[in-house]
């Protein structure tokens, strides 16, 4: 019944133009309406959809154009999203979401927009779990047990068993069910991937012939239509010139500005830099498979080796803070009881002694007759030049305490390969980026070593593994916050990683923007409330 | 009486007077030049392979990142890493002395046994040669080179046995088209009615005295164009890969700072791919006037 009305309502709509419900429409807020965001994007998205895409640079544009069930605010608090309430059950186990029943799909080609339901929430959630659907996203979501629909604008989720922080794992994006071309599964191949529709403020328009994303204006977005009324995303196959494509005007925004731009972009008044902290680090990740780095003094020598500091103020102006363990600085997990090691060169050698190492004819360390050289691969798309600075003042530091370090670049998918399936390598230099909820255990745990798994070094230690697990199950936040404090020591000690840095981000962009707030990880999640002044709008 | 000389004197000028006499001023201009060009790089070669340099190449040092040239007695600057310039300019000759050695003597001697069998016996022959080289010439070198890469690895010498191999045709070709242009003066009859074997006629009396010049030429454009194809690639990100330098490496990671006002990381190594290549060109070209056109006079 309340669809039907939904229905007719939405047709008069269109007919007599005039938004159905009040929010719906204009923001009404007295900030201007119109104007056009170009941003420069690290590359082409191979996906739209919140489902499939596994890359930072979707993970934006799916920001722009879907919604979850519930949202995150500015202060990182759980908001209604399209879920205007809804209600826990006393032992935890059961979620019950009460939909907005004002929410419309963005129109399909040619076809009336249709409401958004909880069919729209079952289906999504059954389409995330189904064994044929590409996505990273399986495993975050098997602690529910079932979803059911209890009327057009109520759905009920089941949990395995009660997890904390629940309610933050609802922010996934909802899909609707007349989307995918395929009712059950979503690959990579299906057309929604790259036409998608969604409930967000922003309508995927076109993708031009260089590649631009055309975002337009949901006049109908449900929290009223943003105020910009074109969002287009510029990808930029040199990186190096992105900076400089922004002073001259060609994009109006910068969603990460490379380091050694800053200082450009800080003495100029036309810009304004705002940085946000991506819960995110910097490692040197070691193969615990070869025998070279099996002993843990092996690796914290490496890590009393570095002067990570002095790379950290030389290569990214001190943009950034020194991380002792596995968790992102910023993260409420993160033990600040754990100093990261000083910069101690003659440590480092003792340690080697320690090991069994002894310096060779030729300067190098050897044990038994073994060379102490090892092969350190990295991605060769990645190889902006801080990369090629870290790793190469990497391989200088070592080299001073006598290990020889033969740097590879490798092609993308080649290096995938060889790091998470074949696991030819002995040092890696990556990063992770980390949602909220501090998960650790696809990293660490010992079940998680294997073709294509995130624990590529193999590192495998019993007394990580309970921890993991414990700190998964229980209730108890300060309890989990004990348990992590005490994951993070062990991990410090161990030197799985040599755990670099994280750096703090910068978005750069052009000073007419205005009320501009970001997202530290979805980066766009707060755009339909920026602006940009009338007599700038051109 | 042309005709006689060339087979009496076998290479020698009608004239008296020594090459360098007869020639163009022009051309020996280039010749100088280019020659000059060739003993700086021998000069660097043998500079980096006895490690006499200004400065320790990999030196690291992070109080001198992208230093103008000048500071603290590095000449030209350094680099994004603080290493110094000049002695990487020089230690980069390695990577392009014997790669560029290996695909010269790739091409040459598999292209001018190529060449001579299908000048000197004609017929089947040729026209398998002919299919090869069509063959060859039919990829894009630069694909080709990629193909290398991501089957093995980006290793110079690969990419140096690529460029030899593609640059076989073109050798073949002038090889075989001298031939051709030398059976018409019937020497080649002449030696054979001498009774002289064949392996001889085609070592001494053609390539020897007929096509060195040719080959010569050859190899000095091969160089530039070993230099050159290391320079793309290196754009690309597969050439010569750090910390081990090369002008192409230089040029690209220099790039990244020239907008910033920092531009001699990137100029000065720009400019010696530049010089050089120049100087292997008009070398080239010179000698080719001097040598080639002399037999025609």
């Amino acid at each position: 019944m309340n669809k039907r009305i939904v229905v007719v309502l939405s047709i008069l709509a269109v007919v007599v133009g005039t938004p159905p419900v009040s929010p719906a429409g204009p923001k009404n807020d007295g900030r201007p309406d119109g104007g056009t965001l170009g941003y420069g994007e690290y590359g082409r998205p191979s996906t739209l959809d919140p489902i499939t895409s596994n890359e930072m640079v979707s993970l934006r544009i799916t920001e722009l154009v879907f919604n979850g069930l519930v949202g995150i605010d500015e202060k990182q608090e759980i908001v209604p999203e399209l879920a205007e309430r809804w209600e826990a059950s006393k032992d935890s186990r059961t979620y019950t979401f009460f939909l907005r029943k004002d929410v419309m799909w963005h129109p399909k080609e040619g076809e009336e927009a249709k409401p958004f339901t909880a069919d729209d929430v079952v289906f999504t959630y059954k389409i995330m779990m189904h064994p044929k659907t590409t996505t990273p996203l399986k495993v975050r979501y098997e602690f529910i047990e079932s979803v059911e629909k209890l009327s057009d604008y109520g759905v009920q989720f089941t949990l395995k068993r009660p997890i904390l922080n629940a309610l933050a794992k609802f922010s996934f994006k909802v899909i609707p069910k007349h989307g995918p071309s395929h009712p059950l599964y979503l690959t990579r191949e299906d057309p929604f991937v790259r036409q998608p529709i969604g409930t967000g403020p922003f309508v995927v328009k076109t993708i031009t012939t260089d590649r631009e994303i055309v975002l337009v204006a949901n006049e109908n977005y449900f929290k009223g239509r943003s105020h910009i009324n074109k969002f287009i995303s510029k990808p930029f196959a040199d990186q190096n010139i992105m900076t400089q494509a922004l002073m001259f005007n060609a994009i109006d925004m910068v969603v990460l500005v490379n380091p050694r731009d800053i200082p450009e972009l800080q003495g100029d008044k036309r810009f304004v830099l705002q940085p946000y902290n991506a819960l995110s680090y910097a490692f040197f990740g070691y193969n615990l498979r070869s025998p070279l780095l099996a002993d843990k003094r092996v690796r914290q020598a490496f890590t009393y080796a570095v002067n990570r500091q002095e790379v950290l103020d030389s290569f990214f102006n001190g943009q950034g803070t020194l991380v002792s363990g596995p968790f992102a600085p910023g993260s409420w997990a993160y033990n600040l009881d754990v100093r990261p090691l000083p910069f101690d060169p003659q440590k480092a050698v003792a340690l080697l002694r320690q090991a069994g190492f002894a310096p060779g004819p030729d300067g190098t360390l050897q044990k038994d007759g073994k060379k102490l050289t090892l092969s350190l691969k990295v991605p060769i798309e990645k190889e902006s030049e801080a990369v090629k600075r870290v790793v190469l003042a990497f391989q200088n530091y070592l080299k001073n305490i006598g290990v020889a370090v033969k740097v590879e670049f490798k092609e993308w998918q080649a290096w995938k390969e060889s790091v998470f399936q074949e696991h030819d390598f002995d040092i890696i230099f990556a990063s992770w980026v980390f949602d909220d909820s501090a998960d650790i255990s696809s990293l660490f745990h010992s079940a998680e070593i294997g073709a294509w798994k995130n624990n590529f070094g193999g590192y495998s230690n019993p007394e990580v593994d309970g921890l993991i697990v414990e700190s998964k199950l229980t209730l108890d936040h300060e309890k989990r916050r004990t348990i992590n404090r005490k994951l993070h020591a062990i991990l410090a000690e161990e030197a799985p990683y040599t755990f670099l840095w994280t750096l703090t981000n910068y978005s750069g962009y052009h000073k007419k923007l205005r009320r501009v707030a970001i997202h530290p990880y979805k980066f766009f999640s707060f755009a339909d409330e920026w602006f940009i002044p009338a007599a700038d709008q051109k | 009486m042309t005709r006689y000389s060339q087979i009496a004197g076998e290479g020698r000028d009608a004239s008296d007077l020594p090459v360098w006499r007869s020639a163009d001023t022009l051309d020996l201009a280039y010749v100088g030049y280019g020659l000059l060009i060739v003993a700086l790089v021998l000069v660097s070669y043998v500079l980096g392979v006895f490690n006499w340099l200004p400065h320790d190449p990999e030196q690291i040092r992070f109080d001198l990142l992208n230093a103008p040239p000048g500071s603290a007695g590095h000449l030209l600057g350094t680099d994004f890493l603080g290493r110094d310039i000049l002695s990487r300019l020089i230690v980069a000759i390695q990577a392009y002395f014997l790669p560029g050695l290996v695909a010269i003597v790739i091409s040459l001697v598999v292209g001018t046994t190529l060449g001579a069998l299908a000048g000197y016996r004609g017929g089947g022959v040729e026209v398998l040669v002919t299919y090869f080289n069509n063959l060859v010439d039919s990829f894009p070198r630069l694909v080709l080179i990629l193909l290398v890469i991501a089957a093995f690895k980006a290793d110079i010498y690969y990419i140096m046995i690529i460029v030899g191999v593609t640059g076989v045709p073109v050798v073949a070709s002038l090889v075989t088209g001298k031939i051709a242009f030398l059976r018409q003066k019937h020497f080649i009859e002449a030696a054979h009615v001498l009774g002289l074997p064949s392996h001889v006629i085609v070592l001494k009396h053609i390539l020897w005295h007929h096509c060195a010049p040719l080959l010569v030429i050859r190899a000095t454009i091969g160089m530039g164009e070993a230099i050159l194809i290391e320079t793309s690639l290196s754009y690309l990100g597969f050439g010569v890969q750090e910390p081990m330098p090369s002008w192409g490496n230089m040029v690209q990671a220099g790039a990244n700072y020239f907008f910033q006002g920092k531009f001699w990381p990137s100029t000065a190594p720009a400019l010696a791919i530049l010089l050089t290549i120049l100087g292997f060109h008009l070398l080239g070209d010179g000698l080719n006037s001097i040598l080639e056109d002399r037999g025609g006079k």
